[in-house]
């Protein structure tokens, strides 16, 4: 029933990561933990795989001394994201009919 | 938050919601710098009415005080800056027209310290000179230095700034680059005369906006033949 629907979109956490970043400019790493209730583990894994798919964008800076990770969407993962929710519209669409 | 759970269409679009509302609930301005400004800026104000109202003096010049609440400003932007986790879209734009803000009241104050003196030597250089006459010549003529409205330079100072504003929102280097160029032509406008400030004037258009605009049109007309 999901077969048109984006893989790498369709899980719990990478979805939620690019809902956060899809409403907002940049978001630092931990700020997305916080909101996700994530691990630090699964949550750079996800953003690994967000990254390799080329939807996110991953900058690795030091911010007072402590290395700072921040993430923003890419035109590609905005496109995604759109792609992903009309999907689901029309799929939901069709179930209520 | 499970790894690899498989939603259904619902979960989806609730997760999608509730975590579009979570980012947007995570923006707070703390107000200082509005506390700030506005303190410091309408006691400068109300002492200055006080000094001119009831002819008195604080012995200097209570607008200092403006510069002295730069020092805070900057401890302020850069401890918000620090503990700043995320950065909306609105919040960006709100900074990109504050500090456009900032740069154009810097600019007033460079108009302010350079017109009146270019003004002097300007005329001075045509070799005349404005003076204040008593008709029943009872005190000797005395030369004036007023202040001279140079307009044209604040219209280019205006120019720059829905450009800047607009090209650093959507990261649009050429209007980036036409405001900068504009810059440098407002400063240059505040030596000379109007004659020349309509040169500087015609390049800040160009600069700005035509240039940008032609790109843009190009851009535009490419998109449409493709489509």
């Amino acid at each position: 029933m999901f077969k048109d629907l984006d893989p790498i979109l369709h899980s719990q956490l990478r979805l939620a990561t690019m809902s956060l970043l899809i409403s907002v400019k940049e978001a630092e790493f931990t700020f997305i933990k916080e909101q996700t209730n994530a691990t630090a583990g699964n949550l750079s894994v996800q953003i690994q795989k967000l990254k390799d798919a080329g939807y996110i964008e991953v900058i690795k800076e030091f911010k007072d001394n402590y290395p700072n990770t921040t993430c923003k969407i890419t035109p590609k993962g905005v496109r995604a994201f759109e792609d992903y929710v009309k999907s689901l519209q029309a799929y939901l669409h069709i179930t209520k009919k | 938050m499970e790894e690899e759970k498989l939603l259904t269409g619902e979960e989806s679009l609730q997760l999608i919601t509730g975590m579009i509302n979570k980012a947007k609930n995570s923006f707070h301005d703390s107000g200082t710098s509005m506390l700030l400004w506005g303190s410091c800026v309408s006691v400068a104000a109300m002492v200055t009415y006080l000094q001119l109202e009831f002819n008195f003096s604080i012995g200097f010049n209570i607008w200092l005080i403006i510069l002295f609440a730069v020092i805070p400003q900057v401890f302020i932007t850069m401890r918000e800056n620090r503990r700043r986790k995320v950065v909306g879209y609105d919040g960006y734009a709100i900074n990109v027209v504050w500090s456009t803000y900032a740069f154009t009241i810097c600019g007033l104050i460079i108009y302010e310290s350079i017109v009146p003196s270019a003004f002097q030597h300007i005329i001075q250089n045509e070799g005349w000179q404005l003076t204040k006459h008593y008709l029943d010549q009872s005190r000797p003529d005395e030369v004036l230095e007023p202040f001279t409205l140079s307009i044209t330079s604040i219209y280019i100072l205006i120019y720059a700034f829905p450009t800047i504003i607009m090209g650093r929102i959507r990261n649009y280097r050429p209007m980036i680059t036409g405001a900068i160029i504009t810059y440098v032509l407002f400063v240059a406008s505040c030596f000379t005369t109007t004659k020349y400030d309509m040169i500087f004037s015609c390049i800040a258009a160009i600069a700005c906006w035509l240039i940008p605009g032609l790109i843009l049109r190009k851009k535009y007309l490419k998109q449409k033949a493709n489509v």
